[in-house]
């Protein structure tokens, strides 16, 4: 993985991670017994929301991690330079969020802008090994680049066979 | 299977097994069934007023009246001869075969009957490919709706031949996809450089169709082929004709099956991920458990 020129931006996203998912079990302030993650809370006087941070690799690609006392919210926005890009993509996260129950962490819907989003909370955070959340999520973004390219190459890769044999028939 | 097959499979395999069944003596049983094809083409293998042995296969082609005003039926009788019957009702054309006097090339037969749909749609193209080869222009455009919405045309010229199709992309994703493909079509002349040209447009009618009805649309894509007298010339038209008509569905058709193939992948990947994910929840640390046995000593006092 040495190799990668993901890697930069995968560490900053990592380092970054290491530091807002210091959360704890916060009930909400407004409501009595509830406990809510305060970062879906929409509310300007919510003073337990931390300064939204992103992180950005190009104009196409960036995270955005915004972090309060009780839950963090990630959302990524994956690379689509063309269409085919935008339909495949489309076509996995449609799959990914449908699946959202399964995955527990994952927003059934991203955030205006974003491919995708995930919601950790500190029932999460004590649930599972923070370690190896984090590492899933890093894992997560450079497998999902690596899977939607790849799919983009068989695509066209399909396409000029079924075209070549086509036309080889036709003399 | 990258080419699709132009012939109908189960039309063939009924009709051999039926020939097979009456060579080798057995009682001819009754049939009745109906098959489905590309382009909403339906066929129908059935006795003849209840008589086992004559068995009658017909298809049903929603453009054949289009058809016929480009020769179709001359074309079959050339090709079917004394195979025609009696259209049965509600479909275009029938054809007998008689189990009671198998000919001595019922496997010709057979496969010429599987051909039925192709047969039916090449009069227009062989008219066409006439024309251009006596060099004569100016006759009409033939237009054929091979199905609902989707139209094909075929133009003469004195040094080609031009087919255009408009297909419809039901999904908006296809029509993205559907770019990938036809690109290639495109330059798919590398492959071999006397492949006829290719062109698409997407939404409206390519230059030719201008000033017609041709319909245009946000999804609705053109595919013109330009065919020259080496495609149409007579020992390579049957070839043209059999790969031609077929296009509409064998692009569709990958479309499809690259859809099928992204799914089937996203799948395996999903449940990779979720696998990992699993792992980062620890495992619930199993304590033995110790049942308690409860020990009775009796003691009998000896008296």
């Amino acid at each position: 993985m040495a190799a990668n020129p993901l890697q930069p931006y995968l560490n900053a996203i990592r380092r970054t991670l290491e530091a807002a998912l210091c959360i704890r079990n916060f009930p909400s302030e407004d409501v009595e017994r509830h406990n809510k993650p305060e970062i879906e809370v929409q509310d300007s006087t919510n003073n337990l929301i931390g300064k939204p941070l992103i992180i950005s690799r190009s104009p196409l690609e960036r995270t955005l991690i915004e972090s309060s006392i009780n839950s963090v919210r990630i959302s990524v926005k994956i690379k689509q330079v063309d269409d085919v890009d935008a339909v495949i993509t489309k076509m996995y996260m449609r799959f990914l969020t449908q699946r959202a129950d399964q995955f527990r962490i994952l927003r059934r819907k991203p955030i205006e802008g974003y491919t995708i989003s995930f919601l950790i909370t500190s029932i999460h955070c004590e649930e599972m090994i923070l370690s190896k959340l984090i590492d899933w999520i890093i894992q997560f973004m450079y497998d999902i680049d690596k899977e939607l390219s790849d799919m983009k190459i068989t695509l066209s890769k399909r396409a000029r066979v079924v075209a070549e044999e086509y036309m080889k028939q036709l003399l | 299977m990258i080419l699709l097959e132009i012939n109908n499979r189960i039309v063939e395999e009924t009709l051999t097994l039926k020939f097979k069944n009456a060579l080798a003596g057995h009682k001819p049983e009754s049939i009745d069934i109906t098959i489905a094809d590309f382009d909403g083409v339906l066929f129908h293998i059935s006795n003849v007023g209840g008589d086992k042995t004559k068995v009658r296969t017909s298809i049903s082609l929603k453009f054949y009246k289009e058809l016929q005003e480009h020769g179709a039926d001359e074309l079959l009788k050339k090709e079917y001869g004394s195979l025609l019957t009696q259209v049965e009702d509600g479909y275009n054309v029938s054809v007998l075969i008689d189990l009671e006097n198998v000919p001595q090339n019922w496997e010709e037969i057979v496969k010429k009957i599987g051909l039925l749909k192709r047969n039916c749609f090449a009069s227009v193209f062989e008219k066409y490919f006439d024309f251009q080869e006596r060099g004569e222009e100016g006759h009409k455009r033939a237009v054929i709706n091979y199905r609902n919405d989707e139209t094909m045309y075929v133009e003469a010229k004195a040094d080609r031949v031009t087919v255009v199709f408009s297909t419809i992309f039901k999904d908006e994703d296809d029509i993205v996809i559907g770019k990938v493909f036809m690109q290639e079509f495109k330059e798919g002349r590398r492959a071999s450089h006397t492949a006829p040209q290719v062109l698409f447009s997407h939404r409206e009618p390519p230059l030719e169709l201008q000033n017609t009805d041709a319909r245009v649309g946000e999804n609705i894509g053109y595919i013109t082929f330009v065919l020259f007298p080496r495609h149409t010339n007579r020992t390579t038209r049957d070839n043209t004709i059999n790969l031609i008509h077929i296009f509409r569905d064998y692009l569709h058709y990958h479309i499809k099956c690259s859809k099928a193939y992204i799914h089937s992948r996203m799948r395996a990947k999903t449940s990779d991920f979720l696998k990992v994910l699993n792992r980062a929840r620890p495992e619930p640390k199993n304590v033995e458990k110790k049942t308690i046995t409860l020990v009775y000593v009796v003691f009998f006092h000896q008296t």
